[in-house]
């Protein structure tokens, strides 16, 4: 290893842990002690990069207050250094570390909540896409409806949540009271996307959730329709399902339609 | 892609100086860091801005508002991309990765030069983002002179580099800042930015006066000046870009003017964002400064 090699590696080390190797390699200034000077790489460390949690979850960080928020942040920074050149990615392990380190494990109701404000925000710089409209589907012959397909919109992205984080960021949202953190019943099962450049999620339900999630899968509109079938009344699956369909269009959720190989 | 192919070949003959010859970026005038918080208002008032800076990084994402404004931004103003991220003193090895999505942006954007800041950012696969400090020896120029050719190679273009503030010095340095710059810049051919907030903190930092490192610097390699404030804690100064620029360094930018001549210029704020307003009025100072400094009648005559 070279000295300079070396050298960045024990400043980085007196950044990432409380080695003072590298003191012995600096100088102290007219005014101040090397340790002081150092000190300022080792604040802005930790400053910066529980900043860019903060800028990415400011509604848990309203939900933790401030005190709570940056300790959490500290600790996230600690288990999880940062290996990406862009700040933007940082946080994206959060939910992940909230959901597995106590005392934050013991409150699901936070990785939820992390988990939503990450998935908003993947959907509010995800890849643009083509827009399904309505009008393309004018086209489409009846006959053919059975084998349509769908693709997703890049930004579209299906979130299962335990707890009633979604109840609790709305309420944050506007500045509301959040309602008492709850384990649900069953999963609130959330559907985020980018409807122009706005992320937006709501709630499906059970229904609704399987269509979607074997429709980006692959199956087709015939095949959804004797899924949902099963759900509910059979005489009205496929009225359902062109429901379902169309509200996904209206809000921008599909990127693709395309008819599968009829049969002759 | 085979990474290693393209890793710095570190023979006698490959380290030999290979000054890129890109021609000297314009002048653009008097610019202004783009910062989201004033999307709206630059795209619904057109401000009287010569050119835009944008932060690389920001716009280095799939998709989305950033993008599609910075789209906007790009048809009706000159724009330069400056990184925090290139982290071209470092001795861990390339990131491809990113350079090529620095490339990619380069691509849509088109911008009028790409800068970035002498400093490394992290090792070992860790990223500290922060904008760390180097020893000024003859291993470090060695290193970074390589790597500033690669970066240049891979972009197709010379780079621009800026001088950061810094809070350390190393004990085995064995030249100033000024002269690794100018070696820097003579041996690869980058163009300097010269931030001259950052000259001011890193001299009341280490104690020697300001104007020696500007006049340490040649006077021909500069291609545009940073102007910003910082956080004044007694002992030393800290680089925080979130003030309004201080009556000393606009002295300097006097002195600045003076040296390098008309330089495309801009005011950065990074946090505390001010309304555009407060930024645009720093802006008119940059301009009616180089204006009494070095009038444009007398220029052109």
């Amino acid at each position: 290893m070279s000295d300079f090699a070396r050298q960045q590696a024990e400043f980085q080390r007196g950044i990432l842990s409380d080695d003072d190797t590298v003191l012995a390699e600096i100088l102290d200034s007219p005014r101040e002690k090397r340790d002081a000077l150092f000190g300022v790489y080792r604040y802005a460390y930790g400053s910066r990069l529980v900043e860019a949690v903060r800028n990415d979850h400011e509604l848990l960080h309203l939900y933790l207050g401030d005190e709570m928020f940056d300790e959490m942040g500290h600790a996230y920074v600690k288990a999880y250094p940062s290996e990406h050149p862009n700040l933007r990615w940082f946080s994206k392990s959060l939910p992940d570390f909230l959901r597995s380190n106590a005392p934050y494990s013991d409150h699901p109701v936070l990785s939820d909540l992390a988990a939503l404000e990450k998935a908003l925000n993947d959907a509010f710089d995800a890849a643009e896409g083509a827009v399904v409209e309505l009008t393309d589907m004018a086209g489409i012959a009846p006959e053919a409806w059975s084998d349509l397909k769908f693709r997703a919109h890049s930004s579209a992205f299906r979130l299962d949540l335990a707890t009633n984080a979604a109840a609790i960021w709305l309420a944050l949202k506007n500045d509301e009271t959040p309602p008492e953190a709850t384990v649900l019943d069953e999963p609130a099962r959330l559907l985020i996307w980018r409807q122009d450049v706005t992320p937006m999620f709501r709630e499906l339900s059970a229904e609704e959730a399987m269509m979607w999630d074997e429709a980006v899968n692959g199956i087709s509109f015939g095949v959804l329709c004797e899924m949902l079938a099963t759900y509910d009344d059979p005489d009205g699956a496929a009225g359902r399902g062109a429901g379902y369909l169309h509200g996904w269009i209206t809000a921008g959720l599909l990127t693709g339609v395309s008819v599968g190989v009829i049969d002759s | 892609m085979n990474v290693a192919s393209r890793l710095p070949d570190t023979s006698a003959a490959a380290l030999a100086d290979r000054p890129a010859k890109s021609a000297r970026p314009p002048f653009l005038g008097f610019g202004l860091g783009l910062r989201h918080q004033h999307y709206d208002e630059i795209l619904n008032g057109n401000p009287p801005i010569d050119w835009f800076e944008v932060i690389s990084e920001n716009y280095m994402l799939p998709g989305g508002q950033p993008l599609r404004t910075l789209d906007r931004i790009c048809e009706r103003y000159p724009v330069v991309m400056h990184g925090v991220s290139l982290s071209i003193a470092s001795t861990a090895p390339p990131n491809f990765e990113y350079l090529q999505g620095l490339k990619d942006l380069a691509r849509r954007v088109e911008p009028k030069w790409i800068s970035d800041h002498l400093c490394w950012t992290g090792v070992h696969g860790k990223n500290l983002h922060d904008l760390l400090p180097i020893p000024y020896t003859r291993e470090a120029l060695d290193h970074v002179v390589s790597r500033v050719q690669l970066v240049q190679d891979f972009l197709g273009r010379a780079v621009v580099l800026e001088n950061v503030s810094t809070y350390i010095q190393f004990n085995n340095s064995e030249m100033t800042e000024w002269e690794f710059l100018s070696e820097l810049s003579r041996r690869s051919g980058c163009w300097l930015l010269f931030d001259i907030n950052n000259v001011y903190v890193s001299a009341f930092n280490h104690g020697y006066d300001p104007l020696t490192f500007l006049n340490g610097i040649p006077a021909d390699r500069v291609v545009q000046f940073h102007m910003a404030g910082h956080s004044h804690m007694g002992t030393h100064i800290i680089d925080t870009h979130d003030h309004p620029v201080c009556e000393d360094v606009w002295d300097l930018y006097v002195a600045a003017l003076k040296r390098f001549g008309r330089v495309s210029t801009m005011i950065e704020r990074d946090d505390n964002i001010p309304p555009l307003d407060e930024l645009l009025a720093e802006v008119v100072r940059t301009r009616e400064i180089a204006e009494k400094v070095l009038p444009t009648s007398k220029q052109a005559g």
